[in-house]
């Protein structure tokens, strides 16, 4: 009687044992001793912040040590190189911005999708043309002034292989309105030239510009989007002009390609978790990076990479 | 705006936030003085444990290492020419003949004192002026820009020494900052296909070579490895000294929160400025670079007050004026807040207390800098066969820590020898540096200017502050090169009618 009890008591405990069996062998294939986390940007910036927001998410689901290194050289190239240059073991990271697909096709970073694979991307921020309601109430003021002055409208922007500078390109091909653009040195040069009205307008994205859109001293006036955004009714989209294009500033996880799909398969769901905890998603709506959902898994992830390195190369190619 | 100050000093003056401010300033030294960690890289390495603080102490402590990290850097550029942070190179110029004239203690007292008023002198316009001066600064575009660089580039007359080997040196520092991709298209540069030159040269290692470890170099083989500084005190309270540079500071003072105001124009650059100014307003401008007190205590007010005018445009404008200030508005912005028009009205205790904070940082720098060098110089009692080495090593670290970058170390060590192989010719090496710095501004900007205005050259004289601004360029450039060549064509005629 006592030994069938045991043997009844311990059965489910077996059965329970062998069903996780496959769970912890699977798990023990990725435990990383620590991560590197490269980030392709300067200390301060989004990327940056990103990355060391996640950090200590991360720590605590994979269970072992994040250093983060910036390395902001060459457009983030370097930290690129490093990540495609380490051991394919899982335990080196890169995090970066679209900054890798713009670079990539101005021919700026060796490194393309061959040898990083995209583990997730976890931001994407609409990018919107913001203009000086001094000037333009309105996109429609806006575009009737840059019909009728053709080379004379300035639109300012970041450096020469940079997200804005594409979305300027394609508007420009698609509207075949005549506009100049000028590069500066960060974002915040750019924007006091909108404001002291040296320049017509410039692209960014509405979590950038919350300060100003509430003192009256910028207004975004056309979302590169399809839809129109939910908080702004009233500004119309490109995709509803007719121009097929969209663009925001995507933040995301590549990898080593050569890496164990497991590996990478087990780190994509941990970064799914961290973008699905209240955590997450707090500092999401702290910094306004909710307009539109940002998760989009390793596969899909590279066939958006992919759409937009053709867009982007047949854009400066036609320039 | 009383009352807003008042309770300002209500949240400082409580316990928690002096410890974070006190602790702020000792990080802030520590990090100034060791060359290549500069401010930068200490609000970064805080900027995580900030996150879990609730923003008045984040903020506090965030700008109290930037003020104090500014003003360390002077130490070991008086002390070894070997500048803790770029605003400190033009510090070197003087203070380290005063260090090897053994007056070592006289040149720290006068840095030190200068910091702590520039520090003052900003952190007052910025409590009383920050809306109205951040609507100044809007002015400033493209043109204004390039005629301030142009301005800061005639600094070069007033060097002293060889007018033709600083003209050259300018050059070299152009070189030197056309490499990498270009501001406006993106083409490279001068990259030799590396990554590493991509995003061109750093002003780091550059600095650092050229002063620090070409110092080392030329003093190993002097075989001067005993160093003669005798045991030095530092007054900071010395009258007659103080009366010596009192106009000087005043001026810098302003000059330099003017300068710092203005984004994307930093603190180095309006050390030079000052410098320069200082020179030229002088009776007596043989004395500079060979260990003057004014050339110690303009760059030093000027690159405080520089410090704190940055702070004007990130929060009435939420645009960073600064490498570093472009970090703290990072912080901001995970902190929920958004400098900027609105941030001033809406903030008032925050900013406020950061304010307070700023000022009471200015007295700690003057409590805390006589023991914290007293420390530091103790190092001097060590052989100079050791020292050396040290200085070296903290050289290559802090080098490498700026971007991860061994290409850098590379880049500093070989700027070292270079260095040391200049000034045996007597070339002024800090032409270089202000070739470095103000060069890209100036390419740059005369190339936006252009942009702007599809191609048309007037935009310099129509715009008013553009015109004056290189009014006064040319017309020193004139005073300091062509009046000496006339006055020596006057007396060579002279001379003729005499024989």
């Amino acid at each position: 009687m006592h030994t069938t009890l045991r043997h009844l008591s311990m059965a489910p405990a077996l059965v329970a044992l062998t069903i996780a069996a496959p769970a912890i062998a699977q798990e023990a294939e990725y435990n990383p001793s620590s991560i590197t986390a490269f980030v392709a940007a300067g200390a301060g910036g989004g990327t940056d912040n990103f990355t060391r927001t996640v950090q200590p998410m991360l720590e605590e689901r994979l269970d072992t040590n994040i250093t983060v290194i910036n390395l902001p050289s060459a457009s983030g190239a370097l930290a690129h190189q490093r990540t495609a240059q380490s051991e394919p073991n899982g335990e080196a990271l890169d995090f970066a911005s679209s900054t890798f697909i713009t670079s990539r096709a101005a021919g700026q970073n060796p490194i393309g999708l061959d040898q990083l694979t995209p583990v997730a991307r976890m931001q994407s921020d609409v990018m919107t043309l913001v203009v000086n309601p001094e000037k333009y109430e309105t996109f429609e003021e806006f575009r009737a002034y840059a019909e009728e002055n053709p080379g004379k409208v300035v639109i300012g922007g970041t450096h020469a292989a940079s997200v804005d500078r594409m979305a300027f390109l394609a508007l420009n091909e698609a509207t075949g309105f005549d506009l100049n653009f000028i590069p500066y040195d960060n974002e915040g040069a750019a924007s006091a030239n909108l404001l002291s009205g040296n320049i017509d307008g410039m692209f960014n994205e509405i979590s950038a510009i919350q300060g100003y859109m509430e003192s009256g001293e910028m207004k975004p006036v056309l979302a590169l989007a399809d839809e129109r955004l939910e908080d702004y009714p009233d500004m119309p989209t490109t995709v509803e002009n007719g121009w097929d294009f969209t663009f925001g500033n995507e933040r995301g996880v590549f990898i080593n390609a050569e890496t164990d799909p497991e590996i990478i398969a087990a780190i994509e769901s941990a970064f799914e978790e961290v973008f699905n905890s209240d955590e997450y998603q707090a500092y999401a709506e702290k910094v306004s990076l909710d307009v539109r959902s940002g998760w989009l898994g390793s596969e899909e992830y590279r066939k958006v990479l992919e759409e937009n390195l053709a867009f982007f190369e047949n854009l400066l190619a036609d320039e | 705006m009383i009352e807003d100050l008042i309770g300002g000093f209500g949240v400082v003056l409580q316990p928690v936030n002096l410890l974070i401010l006190a602790s702020a300033v000792l990080i802030g030294f520590v990090g100034g003085a060791l060359p290549g960690i500069s401010g930068v890289i200490l609000v970064v390495i805080l900027l995580p444990v900030t996150y879990t603080m609730e923003p008045t102490g984040a903020f506090m402590l965030l700008t109290a290492i930037y003020a104090s990290s500014v003003f360390s850097g002077l130490i070991t550029a008086i002390l070894y020419r070997a500048p803790g942070t770029p605003e400190a190179v033009m510090t070197a110029l003087d203070g380290y003949p005063m260090t090897q004239k053994g007056e070592a203690g006289k040149a720290l007292g006068v840095g030190i004192l200068s910091s702590a008023v520039g520090g003052m002198v900003g952190t007052v316009v910025l409590i009383v002026a920050t809306p109205l001066l951040a609507d100044i600064a809007l002015q400033f575009s493209s043109p204004e820009f390039f005629a301030l660089a142009v301005l800061g580039l005639t600094v070069v007359a007033s060097l002293g020494g060889n007018l033709l080997l600083g003209l050259i040196g300018v050059c070299i520092g152009l070189v030197i900052a056309s490499v990498g991709l270009d501001p406006l298209t993106g083409a490279t540069r001068f990259t030799f296909g590396s990554l590493h030159l991509m995003s061109g040269i750093n002003l780091i290692p550059v600095i650092i070579g050229l002063f620090a470890v070409s110092e080392v170099l030329k003093r190993s083989q002097e075989g001067d490895i005993h160093l003669a500084t005798k045991k030095f005190t530092i007054r900071i309270f010395d009258w007659p000294i103080i009366r010596q540079i009192r106009s000087t500071v005043m001026r810098s003072s302003i000059l330099g929160t003017a300068i710092g105001i203005l984004p994307g124009i930093g603190a180095s650059t309006a050390a030079m400025v000052a410098y320069s100014e200082t020179v030229r307003w002088s009776k007596d401008r043989k004395r500079f670079g060979k260990g003057a007190p004014e050339g110690v205590a303009a760059p030093e007010a000027a690159n405080n007050a520089a410090a704190m005018g940055a702070l004007v445009p990130l929060f009435a404008l939420g645009i960073p004026g600064s490498g570093t200030t472009a970090i703290i508005l990072g912080a901001f912005i995970v902190h929920g807040l958004t400098p900027g028009p609105t941030f001033m009205s809406g903030n008032n205790d925050l900013i406020y207390a950061v304010f307070v904070g700023l000022l009471i940082v200015n007295v700690l720098i003057l409590v805390f800098s006589r023991p914290f060098i007293a420390i530091l110089s103790r190092l001097l009692d060590v052989p100079y066969s050791v020292l050396g080495p040290i200085i070296v090593i903290c050289c290559i670290v802090g080098t490498y820590s700026v971007q991860n970058s061994m290409m850098d170390v590379w880049l500093m060590l070989g700027f070292g020898v270079a260095g040391f192989l200049l000034e045996k010719i007597g070339f002024p090496l800090v032409s270089i540096i202000l070739g470095v710095v103000l060069g890209p501004i100036a390419e740059s900007e005369l190339r936006r200017s252009l942009a702007m205005t599809q191609g048309d050259l007037s935009v310099f004289w129509t715009r008013p502050i553009s015109a004056i601004l290189l009014a006064i360029a040319i017309a020193l450039v004139v005073m300091t090169v062509v009046m000496p060549l006339v006055r020596r064509r006057k007396t060579d005629k002279d001379e003729l009618r005499d024989a």
